[in-house]
């Protein structure tokens, strides 16, 4: 535990710059709250300290809270969270992009296993990954629809088969 | 991944006889070489992260454990961890010892099933007869533990479903005496077999900077001298009292592959004789409450393929806000796009197998039932009479 303690000391001192927020959810992990602009200075930082791996980037969707008498929706807003991890230590990177600047830039160029886990990203979250070098689909069907994200919580399904799908 | 139109371009898949599972693969070829490599991925892609959300945290269990028929019980402890660490439940020892030692039998009947899988790739069809003949041994001590020989249900939340008995012990230990001199016997095969050999040695080769850079993980980055295990380097079940030898290889080239999992195999083997041999006396469950508090948790295990990591979001309900999941085989397919240029093509089915992939994992319904009367979409309570029905 020693060394998880020291390595995630170690990621604080290399991300505070960069810090909106810092909290220790777990024992084992750090999240830090970073601006989309900080993004690639805040993993280039981490991968040039050699701390530890990406090991995911994770979608949230967090739609905004229903609307009372009175009061305009707020707007939802995707939490975009980036996981790297050093042996038992995990440090969450958080973003938070508000549906109408949903996009952030690829940090492919700096950890390229990050390519495939930001196709997913923009494929079923709908967030578009600035730079990222691929086109068409990863997951979805060919034909799925433009612009339905399966993972936002707006989707329920389809009522009908979709026109032109397989076996439509 | 850029395509260059001016290549020969062999379309492999996603139905093929290379592998038995979906995917399209792009290889663009200079005569026999490969120049280029492409992959398309998604084709039995089920949507069980949108299906968690609309599932309680009993269903998902469930749910979590279909994702892969090979390693489901790795699936359901990374999920039960996940939850119960949310909740802020302790579990009995005995419990976490049978969640280890049914991993570990499962480790067993993955690697055994992938020396299958890969020799017969590489056209050594007795050693995949052989391997998948002697596999039948640890599904059916899995089988006799729980009752099913791939979704063994062994976990529930906050504990596990079956004891092991002494009775129970003893089979283990026999069929353990076995599929250990077995092993001994496909080390033999690998490391001294001329044929074999000329396929796998200097096949695929990928240094340990490179294993780190593409993001290698698993067996596939520890032949290639990456020493990175949870097991290990995050101990969860009582892997801190039962501790595993990390086993690597320096080779990093297909034969380095077979040799990881085999002694991974013997190293399995080991554990689960001292599991058996050192149980922790105790109940196997506790109770877990059934709306879950509020919170985020990353829970991570070592799968057979590598680590598999879940991210979990509560929303203080009875069903998750969120289920992450990042399995093993999506990491490695980098390390194939990567390592192909230059082989020969026809060294791709090895080399593909080689990372051990699992389409399951990768894709994880939208389902549509063809029949006489065209396309029919069917709801959840439906699908479920149906099955009721089916099996009555």
């Amino acid at each position: 535990m020693a060394s998880t303690i020291g390595s995630l000391g170690a990621a604080e001192a290399v991300l505070k710059p960069f810090a909106k927020a810092i909290n220790r959810p777990q024992p084992e992990r750090l999240e830090v709250s970073i601006h989309p602009d900080d993004l690639l200075a805040a993993v280039r930082a981490l991968v040039d300290e050699s701390w530890g791996y990406l090991s995911a980037i994770v979608g949230l969707d967090r739609p905004g809270q229903p609307v009372t008498q009175g009061e305009s929706q707020a707007e939802g807003a995707i939490d975009v969270l980036y996981l790297f991890c050093s042996g038992a230590a995990v440090v969450t990177l958080r973003i938070t992009l508000p549906y109408s600047q949903a996009a952030i830039p690829t940090i492919s160029g700096i950890t390229p296993t990050a390519m495939l886990y930001e196709w997913e990203l923009r494929e079923m979250l709908g967030v578009e990954v600035i730079g990222l070098r691929v086109t068409g689909h990863l997951i979805l069907a060919d034909d799925w629809p433009v612009g339905v994200y399966p993972l936002r919580k707006s989707f329920t399904g389809f009522n009908q088969p979709v026109a032109g799908a397989e076996g439509a | 991944m850029a395509a260059d139109t001016n290549k020969f371009v062999i379309p492999i898949g996603p139905q093929h006889p290379a592998l038995k599972e979906p995917a399209n693969f792009e290889f663009w070829v200079d005569g026999e070489i490969v120049t280029g490599a492409s992959v398309r991925l998604g084709y039995v892609h089920r949507g069980i992260e949108k299906g968690a959300e609309a599932r309680t945290w009993t269903q998902n269990l469930y749910l979590m454990e279909r994702i892969c028929g090979i390693c489901s019980h790795v699936h359901a402890t990374a999920y039960t961890l996940g939850v119960e660490k949310l909740a802020g439940v302790k579990v009995p020892q005995r419990a976490n010892a049978i969640r280890q030692l049914m991993a570990e039998l499962e480790r067993i009947h993955s690697h055994m099933l992938w020396l299958g899988v890969a020799a017969h790739e590489g056209g050594f069809d007795t050693l995949f007869m052989y391997s998948w003949r002697d596999r039948e041994t640890v599904m059916d001590l899995l089988e006799k533990i729980s009752g099913n020989k791939v979704h063994y249900s062994a976990n529930l939340l906050g504990g596990v479903k079956f004891d092991i008995t002494s009775e129970l012990a003893a089979e283990i230990h026999k069929g353990l005496d076995f599929l250990e001199e077995r092993n001994h016997f496909y080390m033999k095969v690998v490391t001294t077999d001329e044929t074999f050999i000329g396929r796998t040695q200097d096949i695929g080769t990928m240094t340990t900077e490179k294993a780190e850079f593409l993001g290698a993980i698993g067996p596939t980055a520890r032949a290639s001298g990456v020493a990175r295990d949870i097991r290990v380097d995050a101990p969860y079940l009582i892997y801190d009292q039962f501790p595993v030898k990390v086993m690597t290889h320096t080779s990093g080239d297909l034969h380095g592959r077979f040799i990881v999992r085999i002694n991974e195999t013997f190293e399995s083997i080991r554990i689960i004789r001292e599991i058996l041999d050192h149980m922790p006396q105790g109940e196997l469950t506790t109770r877990v409450p059934r709306r879950i508090p509020a919170g985020e948790v990353v829970s991570r295990v070592e799968a057979p393929r590598g680590e598999l990591l879940y991210f979990i979001a509560s929303n203080g309900s009875e069903k998750p806000e969120r289920v992450k999941v990042r399995t093993p085989s999506l990491c490695n397919w980098s390390t194939v796009l990567s390592l192909a240029i230059g082989l020969k093509l026809a060294d791709m089915p090895m080399l593909l197998s080689g990372i051990d992939p699992c389409f399951s994992c990768n894709d994880r319904s939208i389902s549509l039932k063809r029949g006489q009367q065209g396309p029919q979409v069917w709801s959840w309570e439906k699908l479920r009479q149906y099955g009721i029905e089916y099996y009555r």
